[in-house]
């Protein structure tokens, strides 16, 4: 386990700023919450730490070294927000999570043994291993979001990245999402840094978290800090704004 | 009401202060299209020029024929500037396009530009005419089926519709063409089958030019005129409560045809192009009849020539219809720019 | 498999359609006589009489005989070889040439990658003819010189129907998810993206064949394609044509032949791509969404006007047992029953519920807005004393117009995209109050004031798209305020917007119902969102209003255990960090296979035989709350015992 570190990093979209020089730790073995409104570059951030956007300038690094975004082995992975587009529709779960599995790794060598370590990703999550044969078609919202956590832990990743991940889903399946990933995160020692715009959901699964507003982290800390005594006005007007702060 | 203002955080930027000119969507549409349209000319100039060099062997031998002179070819590629080294024709050719040269028919010795200038209006008549007949046809067609056959209506008249366009639309123009002089011309007689001498001679050539690009038309008109109908703002209007006529002629066909222009504006390019087989049916005077003769005669200057024209053609459609896309649907310009 | 039956059931869709099977039955016979033309026919097709030349048709020639006094309908039949041939030569050439070059883009990237698409963009517009033409000079006229012409002259169209769809496909989360995953280009080119677009290449290819095979007979019409002694289709045409005065059977037959063929494999295509739901060159695919149906027409029925329950006069809307009925192909679906309840003037009323449960359909219903392949009935419905039972009439609309507001989920798309804002609300006032254009305009100005939208007399002559997605809200806000509204009914109004502009909205709602007394009914997935604007909260599952409560009480009185688990399966900004959340096992019902007995049995801890077999009536409480459960109020078990294992969604 190490840790993920940016570093002044800034991302442009032809004249736009999405990420401004933005500077952030996710220390091993936390997760690290990430909240902000639609347009605040906190997706543009994660895709920039997994090779889907190119910071203009600024560094990235995992455990002191710059991530590699080339090569079988990838320590960063993510999971995506929509559960109904994350996975292949033609392919099955078990490929899918196959599929990210390292090649050069000790225990995953042959057919079996990469069956057997799919069967226990699937277990990890809390499916079926003879759901490996199925088509993503055969699955909830909830299950698939399941299958795309598995296939993010095949990768043996040293920091997790969770994009929005309980967005799309029922309000009555969210709950087991979250704790899913609070029960992985507590097993596994898992890092994370995990993207929301609510802050509720945030609060509960993050110990610390980083408030990002117009490209720019505005405030970090721990979250009971950060929440409970914010220093900066947008993270104020947040959670002023946040419904079921005062329940009537 | 009284209420304070809140603060608007999040609409900061859509109030921010005015972008400066060259920010402005409309110059960067401008500015944008004319580039595209620049290239795109240079890239035909360039194929017509590419064209008579990519023919294995010589043209001129090819042209002349294998009994004529050497003396005579060699005299021709002469003429014709093939001696000179490639950069230098290039230079020539682009240089005779600004001034307005384009060589002389290697058959008529005449100048190209006669020829073609000859034989120009005949062929944009044919296509105008055909243009305006197909929309006048195709749009309220297609409105008035979109209609009847949104959500839940006439999937009986849908199918019969779809069938009958698709069928309509698969007959090419020469067929129909040569249906109607058989029918027209020959058993009837009523109508003249060749030339464009009279105004009654348009009518069938019009008419076989004009058939399959209405059947696609009303086809897209339609299509796109019930999924604008099933779109969240046609909701809108109808939350509104407003006559069911007025939602539909004020509120979806403009968005439909909004979204049949852009299929549309391919379909009067290639009604442009349909006129060369139309034209060899009707043995109408225009630029399609020379191309297809100067093509079997290999008189390559004519042929470069009347692509280049077809081409322009083409490219000046596509132009008009972006525009036109501009000026009715905003979005469009920002999309583009 | 799922997915093979689905493939079958496309199928069988497919040929079951009178298109589809004739199409079917055509492309069999064109590729049989293909095969067999030139066995069975050849050598009549060959056989020179010189006495019997351009004849008409006899009984020994049924379409008459050619200059060689050959028979026509014989070579006809011959000649569908070759066509077939060359059309489907030129066909693999248009696709292969279509699918390098527009999946280049996708594998080179960057600068070359967009130089090949805009290549292929600035070719795609030119018509396939001229580039035939253009192909047929340089490669010279005869039957190669025709395949690669046309085959390349399709070219573009291929190229950039490969680059829409690799880019859609290459633009979705499991193709990033590969890459993150290390999956390389190629890699991912054949694995992910190639398999989800054959489809649509494949059907695109046979409708393409069609049009190869018409471009080879207007080619050799011409005189540009296959050169004598061999003759395919517009060969012979052009050849009948020079006889048209003499034996128009000979132009007949061969034009007959290319027509059906043609037809064969556009139809074909056609009928697969609207049974696979497969975009096609022409226009975009039309929603599929119940078209199975015979369509029932929207009528609002009340079965029985009875005048049991006489609303209090205070009442703005009455609604008593509302259905909403659906035919599909499966049977007829009911995504609302027995649904009934009020709303008050200055009431604020919230309908909660997941995906499935009915309320947006409610809420529709309510206002005379479900689509027309919906039927809706209700014993009672009736909007401010009038009922919206009666047909459309012109005093209704009116009555509607201007005292019913509406305001729906998408800000974005619930303008219309090309008329400018302030001429979307001044139609209210033209359209219902009777106002000029100048009047009703200044109206506009004043009530996009009233939401506090600011410079108003500027922002009317703009589009929505230069509005942000929390002005645009107000802005519908603002046309729903042109009237003078006694009800604003909003289908989860907020749910596109952050949470700053959600609190906006939410506040500007509340104003509007301070300031005249008007009634809300707010329709949201968002348990905090109701309970904070609301007085009173309806709970729907699967289309029936399984409670009705205080929102002051969500929290703590709550009796179904569905409403229960609602409010602590949501995280709050004082939830226990230190418990797991309260999960829901299973998923929400289908509206379509709504199961016997209590909807939420399969999910309900305290489910009993009872509550799987009888359907819970809704009773009302003597405090005026309503509660449809045989287990109301019984203690929930300690969802922290429950094993990891129940918390499985059952698929």
């Amino acid at each position: 386990m190490s840790e993920l570190r940016f570093e002044d990093v800034t991302v442009r979209f032809g004249r736009t700023t999405a990420v401004d020089r933005v500077s952030l730790t996710v220390p091993a073995g936390t997760v690290v919450g990430l909240v902000g409104e639609s347009g605040s570059g906190k997706s543009t951030l994660a895709r920039a730490a997994v090779g889907l956007a190119h910071p203009e300038s600024g560094s990235i690094t995992l455990g002191g070294s710059p991530v590699p975004h080339r090569g079988a082995r990838r320590p960063l992975q993510m999971v995506f927000q929509d559960p109904y587009s994350s996975l292949d529709p033609r392919m099955t779960i078990g490929d899918s999570i196959a599929e990210a599995l390292p090649r050069d790794v000790d225990g995953v060598r042959g057919r079996r043994a990469r069956r057997e370590e799919v069967a226990r990703l699937l277990e990890l999550v809390h499916l079926e291993p003879h759901r490996a044969r199925d088509l993503p078609a055969r699955l909830s919202g909830g299950q698939r979001q399941r299958v795309a956590l598995a296939r993010a832990l095949a990768g043996r990743p040293d920091v997790v990245i969770a994009d929005e991940i309980t967005s799309a889903l029922d309000v009555s399946i969210q709950g087991a999402v979250l704790n899913l990933v609070r029960e992985l995160q507590a097993e596994l020692g898992l890092s994370m840094l995990f993207i929301s715009h609510n802050l509720a959901v945030v609060r509960y699964v993050a110990s610390r978290v980083a408030v990002m507003q117009g490209g720019r982290i505005v405030e970090e800390g721990p979250t009971a800090q950060v929440l409970g005594a914010p220093g900066h006005d947008y993270t104020r007007e947040l959670l002023a704004a946040a419904p079921g702060r005062k329940p009537a | 009401m009284t209420t304070t203002p809140t603060r608007v955080l999040a609409d900061a930027a859509a109030s921010a202060a005015p972008p400066s000119w060259w920010e402005q969507p409309w110059v960067r549409f401008t500015a944008r299209r004319a580039v595209r349209l620049l290239v795109s000319v240079w890239v035909l100039v360039t194929a017509s020029f590419a064209m008579i060099h990519l023919i294995p062997g010589d043209p001129v031998r090819g042209a002349l024929g294998p009994t004529a002179p050497a003396a005579l070819v060699e005299a021709r590629r002469a003429a014709l500037g093939l001696d000179d080294p490639l950069p230098v024709q290039y230079l020539h050719y682009l240089q005779g396009l600004v001034t307005g040269d384009l060589g002389t028919s290697l058959l008529s010795q005449l100048p190209v530009v006669d020829v073609v200038g000859q034989r120009l209006p005949a062929t944009l008549a044919l296509a105008v005419l055909a243009f305006l007949a197909s929309v006048a046809v195709a749009v309220p067609l297609g409105t008035l089926l979109g209609v009847l056959t949104r959500r839940g209506h006439g999937r009986r008249t849908e199918l019969v519709f779809t069938t009958s366009s698709i069928v309509v639309a698969t007959i090419p123009d020469f067929l129909i063409g040569v249906a109607l002089v058989y029918v027209f011309g020959v058993e009837l007689g009523w109508l003249p089958v060749a030339g464009n001498a009279s105004p009654e001679a348009y009518v069938l050539p019009v008419l076989s030019l004009a058939v399959g690009p209405a059947a696609i038309l009303a086809r897209i008109v339609r299509v796109e005129m019930v999924s604008v109908l099933e779109a969240d703002y046609i909701r809108t209007a109808r939350a509104k409560r407003l006559r069911a006529r007025r939602i539909h002629l004020r509120h979806a066909l403009p968005n439909a045809l909004t979204s049949a222009l852009t299929l549309g504006g391919l379909l009067l390019g290639s009604m442009v192009a349909g006129t060369v087989l139309v034209e060899n049916v009707f043995a109408w005077p225009g630029l399609g009849s020379t191309i297809v003769s100067s093509i079997l005669s290999k008189d390559y200057p004519v042929v470069q020539a009347i692509v280049l024209v077809y081409g322009l053609g083409v490219l000046l459609v596509n132009t008009a219809v972006d525009v036109a896309l501009a000026l009715l649907d905003p979005r469009s310009m920002i999309r583009e720019g | 498999m799922a997915r093979d039956d689905t493939r079958a059931r496309r199928w069988r869709a497919v040929l079951l359609t009178p298109v589809g099977l004739t199409a079917a039955v055509l492309l069999v016979a064109v590729a049989a006589l293909a095969v067999l033309g030139p066995v069975l026919w050849g050598t009549s097709a060959d056989a020179v009489d010189t006495g019997d030349v351009l004849a008409g048709p006899s009984p020994e020639h049924w379409a008459g005989t050619d200059n060689l006094g050959r028979d026509i309908l014989a070579r006809t039949l011959v000649a569908t070889r070759l066509s077939m041939v060359l059309a489907v030569c030129a066909i693999v050439v248009a696709v292969s040439a279509g699918i390098l070059l527009g999946a280049a883009p996708y594998l080179l990237g960057g600068r070359a990658g967009r130089l090949v698409a805009a290549g292929v963009n600035v070719a795609v517009a030119f018509p396939g003819l001229l580039l035939a033409l253009f192909f047929a000079v340089v490669f010279g006229v005869g039957a190669t010189g025709a395949v690669l012409a046309v085959g390349l002259a399709g070219a573009p169209v291929f190229a950039r129907l490969t680059q829409t769809l690799v880019a859609q496909v290459a633009g979705r989360d499991y193709v990033s998810a590969a890459r993150v995953a290390g999956v390389g280009r190629v890699r991912i080119l054949l694995r992910h993206v190639l398999p989800n677009i054959a489809e649509p290449l494949v059907v695109n290819a046979t409708i393409g064949a069609g049009s190869a095979l018409l471009a080879f007979a207007g080619l050799s019409f011409l005189g540009l394609g296959v050169q004598s002694p061999a003759y395919d289709w517009g060969r012979l045409l052009y050849d009948g044509i020079g006889a048209l005065y003499v034996n128009p059977a000979a132009a007949l037959a061969p034009g007959v032949a290319v027509l059906l063929a043609g037809l064969a494999f556009n139809l074909f295509g056609e009928s697969v791509a609207k049974g696979f739901g497969v975009p096609v060159l022409v226009g975009t695919p039309q929603p599929r969404v119940r078209r199975e149906s015979t369509a029932v027409a929207a009528d609002v029925a009340s079965a029985s006007e009875g005048g049991d329950d006489e609303a209090a006069a205070d009442v703005v809307l009455e609604v008593r047992d509302l259905e909403v009925a659906f035919v599909t192909a499966g049977g007829t679906v009911r995504p609302v029953r027995e649904v009934s309840f009020d709303v008050r003037r200055g009431e604020a009323v919230g309908v909660v519920g997941e995906s499935g449960s009915g309320k947006s359909l409610t809420a529709l219903a309510v206002s005379r807005l479900v689509g027309e392949d919906g039927s809706v009935r209700a014993r009672r419905l009736r909007f401010l004393g009038h009922d919206l039972a009666a047909a459309d009439s012109p005093a209704q609309r009116r009555m509607l117009g201007t005292s019913l507001a509406m305001v729906f989920q998408d800000p974005m798309t619930s303008f219309n995209p090309t008329r400018r804002i302030g001429r979307q609300l001044a139609e209210v006032a033209t359209e219902h109050q009777g106002l000029g254009r100048a009047d009703a305009l200044a109206r506009a100005v004043d009530r996009l004031d009233a939401v506090r939208i600011p410079d108003a007399g500027r922002r009317v002559r703009q589009y929505p798209h230069e509005f942000s997605g929390g002005m645009r809200q107000r802005a519908m806000i603002g046309m729903g305020l042109m009237g003078t509204p006694a009800l604003v009914v909003a289908d989860e109004p907020t749910t596109a917007l952050d949470v700053t502009v959600q609190k906006q909205v939410l506040e500007l709602l509340a104003d509007v119902r301070a300031a005249d007394d008007v009634a809300l009914l707010l329709i949201s997935h968002d348990v905090t969102v109701v309970a904070e604007v609301c007085d009173r909260v309806l709970v729907m599952y699967a289309g029936r209003i399984v409670e009705d409560l205080p929102a002051s009480g969500l929290a703590t009185r709550a009796q179904h255990p569905y409403t229960r688990a609602l409010v602590a399966a949501v995280p709050h900004m004082d939830t226990d960090l230190d418990r797991p959340l309260a999960t829901i096992p299973g998923r929400p019902v289908d509206p379509a296979e709504v199961p016997a007995g209590c909807a939420y049995a399969a999910r309900c801890p305290l489910a009993t035989a009872r509550c799987r077999a009888e359907d819970p009536p809704l009773e009302q409480a003597a405090d005026g709350s309503r509660v449809a459960c045989w287990h109301a109020g019984e203690p929930l078990p300690d969802p922290v015992v429950r094993p990891a294992d129940e918390l499985v969604e059952a698929p």
